[in-house]
């Protein structure tokens, strides 16, 4: 069971065999011209031409906006309500292999000690069905932090296409043995080697070595260094890269409402607003745009995998695609890599 | 059936049984939780901090500033600067709140038996370091000589007046009050001068000595400076470090310093630890 081929005139079925049960079938679509990560009801809306989804599927695990808590308030009590995440199943259907790899960089940060159910709870009851990338672009980077365009890392089944446009399905995980033996209609015999797959993208690999990297921002005196006022110069300090980012992972936790009847939500948040760190009293430790810039570009590079023992980048180019004034971390990855 | 889901985010409720305006700007409240288990069981240590919220407008975070050797309630004290703190302002006695923790690590006072203590605080930092000073005066046996050095900017600006009051009376805590030049009264008494100044003048024996101490940036590097000069090394020295803080838990990203994480980690650090950090608080 481990090997199966499915046929993409069987996409619907697969689909209808999770939606049927109350599960959440997840997968790319078009939308206004850009592609997102959507919940789908039918195949005809999946599409498969593309680079990438605008934004990540942590959003299926991390919303960008969920209530923790709601509360009505009266004269002498207050009634209190906590909320829990839903526990439908989610297939997330040709996830990128780099996103992918993603999830246990999310887990590590929301489990160290303290666990966040809201997200292990959606995580523990997801399929994540990669598919391997046929094409990228320029952004792409995933081979320069030890990945792979068709990495299993991260994946319960990694799908690659076949030059007929189906696709061959390994199982990568037990819960994605599971699934492929519970949906095992769809999943038929022939996903064997012999069946002949469309050719990997290759991205461009960058001349970094990421141990450097992290060795290089472990040491103090660097985090003083002049480079990073220099090469974070032309951050506007839009946030882009955060919402748009894998591994970010801040959130805020505020209340909306009054206090007669309100919500106590856990939104989405960045480390390159200014309001982030600002105390109540006026003191802000990261006062200046630069070192907002490098707490992400050292999460990323020296919290994540020192700290987590996980990935903080993945190469999935997003936040170079996005930022509006082409501020590109493979260019200060590049130039730390060669200080370090 | 599965259990039901652990909301990490979800506060207890407390009901304010106590109001202390302590300045103009500054309110302690003692708090009851609702819950009667949680009455019973809950417990922390010196050191820890919660996050306290006003429903509808939010959570912030502060120190639980009561000791953990009186039973059956904590205290807070904060200053009001900003929406939540400006909410929870608003409230009185009777009404409710909301409260998560304790969170954090703590003073390890049990370390200190047989030690003499030097308390340096400044401000609205007093709140922190007079949970250890209860601590401390409740088990006063475990301990030798205890000295409490508390500044502040103006005379009105002292917080827990009549506690002072009371460790002024008591022969076995040596109290030294002192106030910015200019912010005396004609009627005070104390000291007038900067905290590290005065620090000086009191000039605590290093050896066999621990100094807790809290307060305002500039106030903990001239400090720092002052019992170095009185022979006190890093490793004597401890603090309880502030960052915006949301979660509590180490999740939400605000509070690091570089890798660690002022919530999980910290807040209580020793000079030499923060010394090793990042300049990032």
């Amino acid at each position: 069971m481990d090997k199966r081929l499915l046929k993409k005139a069987n996409l619907g079925k697969l689909i209808e065999g999770v939606t049927a049960k109350g599960g959440v079938f997840v997968a790319p679509v078009r939308e206004a011209g850009e592609v997102y990560y959507r919940p789908v009801t039918g195949a005809e809306e999946v599409v498969l031409d593309h680079i990438l989804p605008k934004k990540p599927f942590k959003e299926f695990f991390f919303p960008q906006t969920e209530v923790i808590a709601s509360f009505e308030g009266h004269k002498d009590q207050v009634e209190l309500k906590g909320y829990e995440s839903v526990i439908e199943e989610t297939v997330i259907f040709a996830a990128r292999p780099c996103e992918a790899s993603s999830t246990a960089s999310l887990r590590s940060v929301f489990t160290w000690d303290f666990v966040d159910e809201f997200y292990t709870n959606r995580e523990d009851r997801a399929v994540v069905m990669g598919l391997a990338c046929i094409r990228g672009d320029r952004a792409c980077f995933c081979t320069s932090v030890e990945l792979a365009p068709d990495t299993t890392e991260g994946s319960d089944i990694l799908l690659k296409e076949t030059v007929k446009g189906d696709f061959r399905a390994e199982a990568v995980t037990d819960k994605g043995k599971a699934f492929m033996e519970r949906h095992k209609a769809v999943f038929e015999e022939g996903g064997t080697e012999a069946v002949e797959t469309k050719k990997i993208f290759e991205p461009e690999k960058l001349d970094v070595d990421l141990k450097r990297i992290s060795r290089w921002l472990s040491q103090k005196a660097n985090y003083e260094s002049p480079l990073w006022a220099e090469l974070s110069r032309k951050c506007v300090g839009c946030g882009a890269c955060t919402f748009s980012c894998v591994t970010c992972h801040c959130f805020d936790i505020t209340d909306e409402g009054t206090y007669f009847e309100g919500e106590r939500r856990k939104n989405w948040d960045a480390c390159q607003f200014e309001f982030f760190t600002l105390h109540a009293a006026g003191h802000n430790p990261r006062d200046t745009q630069y070192k907002r810039w490098r707490n992400r570009f050292m999460c990323k590079f020296n919290f994540y995998p020192e700290k987590f023992s996980s990935k903080g980048c993945v190469g999935c180019g997003r936040c170079i695609r996005v930022c509006p004034v082409r501020l590109d971390i493979t260019e200060v990855m590049t130039e730390i890599s060669r200080t370090g | 059936m599965e259990a039901a889901m652990k909301n990490l985010y979800l506060p207890h409720l407390v009901t304010i049984e106590d109001v202390y305006q302590e300045t103009p700007d500054v309110r302690s409240y003692r708090l009851v939780f609702k819950d009667p288990g949680v009455r019973d069981t809950f417990d922390f240590k010196t050191g820890q901090f919660g996050i306290y919220s006003a429903f509808g407008y939010g959570e912030s975070s502060f120190c639980i500033a009561s000791s953990p050797t009186r039973k059956g309630y904590i205290q807070c004290t904060f200053r009001q600067v900003g929406r939540v703190t400006g909410a929870l302002a608003g409230l009185e006695v009777g009404d409710t709140m909301g409260f998560r923790g304790p969170y954090g690590n703590w003073f390890p006072i049990d370390e200190w038996k047989g030690k003499n203590i030097v308390f340096v605080a400044g401000g609205i930092a007093l709140p922190p370091v007079r949970s250890v000073i209860w601590n401390c005066l409740d088990r006063r046996e475990d301990f030798g000589d205890i000295t409490i050095v508390y500044g502040a900017r103006t005379v009105e600006d002292l917080v827990y007046k009549n506690e002072l009051a009371h460790w002024e009376e008591r022969n076995d805590v040596n109290l030294v009050q002192t106030v910015d030049p200019g912010g005396e009264t004609p009627e005070w008494k104390g000291k007038i001068g900067f905290v590290p100044t005065v620090l000086e003048e009191v000039a605590p024996k290093p050896e066999n000595t621990i100094a807790v101490m809290c307060g305002p940036p500039i106030m903990i590097k001239f400090s720092l400076v002052s019992l170095e000069k009185l022979g006190f090394s890093d490793e004597q020295v401890y603090t309880t470090l502030e960052n915006k803080m949301k979660c509590g838990v180490g999740k939400c990203g605000r509070c690091n310093v570089g890798d660690i994480y002022i919530c999980k980690e910290g807040p209580v650090y020793t000079a030499a630890q923060v010394k090793r950090m990042h300049n990032d608080f």
